[in-house]
């Protein structure tokens, strides 16, 4: 199953609050689906430290797929 | 020039130099060397030759200037190479990244040719002084404010203003054509030929015009409408930048113009009050209080205990700020050709950095106390 958090029209911290929030009831095999229009690069280190993969792919209109998912174990 | 350098070192490159620190970790994901060594180091010893350069430069005491000169090269010289070097290995890419390189670049020469006057007007070496502070100019407010400016604004324009991002195709070429004209009008010491400065001038004016003018309509189509401090400060900023454009333009074109030397103060008043003073206060505003936040979130409490970033300033102590600073750059414009109103421009101008100071001071106050009682709350379970 995939959630979807469009932050591209959220004021900073409001993505990252959700996302945190959303990670924690996030199952293993699930993924997080993140909209923006830049990298968050603090959150890239909060989900490297707690044990989280991410990919990223950047859309024609600059939006930034972000795409997280809980690593095995 | 004291005043000037005043408002260039003591304000902008305290404040740009301190954003870097914290914008290489955010924006681009790199680690600065040692941030709190290279910070505490660079800080105190700035602040030093910042005063003994105004000092040297407003008394006329060249012994002040020769001090302040190794003091400059020792504290920027360590802080564009701890820069640099986390700007070089982070594996980020982008054009935010691309500017902050061109930018500190900009910085290392704007200090080597600074350095340079300042020991020409020391030692009365046979420099062409009056080209090299337009180069040195140049290279302060285009290679290293603007450039810095610009990159941080990809970045943070969208992010904290809710626009779409800049268009890719301008992003792209801004920084290596801003660089390309600004070498070009470097070139103007060993051609003193005047269609050569016309030539540069202009498309360098456009340049800046085309950055303004697309920052305002990104704000001005944007989805949601957000009328915060930030916001207007950034409109306020590219409004000057246009001015200034159009005001620089007339007197390049209109070269008799540039007799009347209060035309000169016009185009000072413009680009260091109201593009750069104005934008760097808007982008401190919103970065400050998202530093608090994220500094606290760090501190591992849960989220539901760390305050809203809204907490960390007032807003109405930042528009009423932002009030007194337009108040105060209307003045300042006006006292260029009223002198009567000099003296209530510059006491409008410092109430307005007091309040700000103020204003940042009070977030710096709330970060400690909202700290305390987080590490208070961990202790007790």
């Amino acid at each position: 199953m995939t959630t979807v958090i469009d932050g591209r029209e959220m004021q900073p911290p409001e993505p990252m609050e959700r996302t945190m929030e959303a990670l924690d009831t996030l199952a293993e095999g699930d993924d997080l689906l993140l909209l923006l229009y830049c990298q968050p690069h603090p959150l890239f280190s909060i989900l490297s430290k707690n044990g989280y993969a991410w990919s990223e792919d950047l859309r024609a209109d600059g939006t930034r797929e972000i795409r997280i998912r809980k690593l095995p174990g | 020039m004291a005043l000037t350098h005043l408002i260039a070192l003591g304000f902008m490159l305290q404040a740009m130099c301190g954003a870097l620190f914290q914008f290489i970790a955010v924006a681009v994901g790199g680690n600065v060397w040692r941030p709190k060594l290279v910070a505490n180091t660079v800080q105190p010893v700035l602040l030093l030759a910042t005063l003994l350069l105004v000092a040297g430069l407003l008394f006329s005491r060249p012994v002040l200037l020769s001090a302040a000169v190794p003091l400059f090269l020792l504290a920027l010289g360590g802080f564009v190479v701890a820069v640099a070097l986390a700007l070089w290995r982070t594996p980020a890419t982008g054009v935010t990244l691309w500017a902050m390189r061109m930018a500190i670049g900009g910085l290392a020469i704007t200090v080597l040719l600074g350095s340079l006057l300042a020991e020409a007007l020391v030692h009365g070496l046979s420099v062409p002084i009056v080209e090299l502070t337009n180069i040195h100019l140049a290279w302060g407010l285009g290679g290293w404010a603007l450039m810095l400016l610009a990159g941080v604004s990809y970045h943070v324009v969208p992010m904290f203003q809710l626009t779409r991002p800049y268009p890719a195709s301008f992003s792209r070429w801004f920084g290596p054509l801003l660089l390309l004209l600004l070498l070009a009008w470097s070139s103007r010491i060993f051609f003193g030929d005047a269609r050569w400065s016309l030539a540069i001038a202009l498309p360098l004016l456009l340049l800046l015009s085309a950055y303004a003018g697309i920052t305002l309509w990104l704000q001005y189509t944007r989805r949601r409408k957000i009328h915060d401090a930030t916001s207007i400060y950034f409109r306020v900023a590219m409004l000057a930048m246009l001015a200034f454009a159009v005001s620089a333009a007339a007197l390049v074109l209109r070269p008799e113009t540039g007799a009347d030397p209060r035309f000169v103060v016009w185009l000072g008043v413009l680009a260091f009050a109201g593009v750069f003073v104005s934008a760097i206060t808007g982008m401190m505003y919103k970065i400050v209080p998202f530093l608090n936040w994220l500094h606290l979130q760090r501190l591992g409490a849960p989220l539901s205990a760390v305050p809203n970033m809204k907490k960390m300033i007032p807003a109405e102590a930042m528009t009423g700020q932002l009030r007194l600073h337009v108040l105060a750059v209307v003045l300042l414009l006006s006292a260029v050709w009223l002198p009567g109103l000099t003296r209530l421009a510059g006491v409008a101008f410092a109430a307005s950095f007091a309040w700000m100071g103020w204003n940042l001071i009070g977030a710096v106050r709330r970060y400690q106390s909202f700290r305390d009682q987080i590490r208070a709350t961990a202790l007790h379970h």
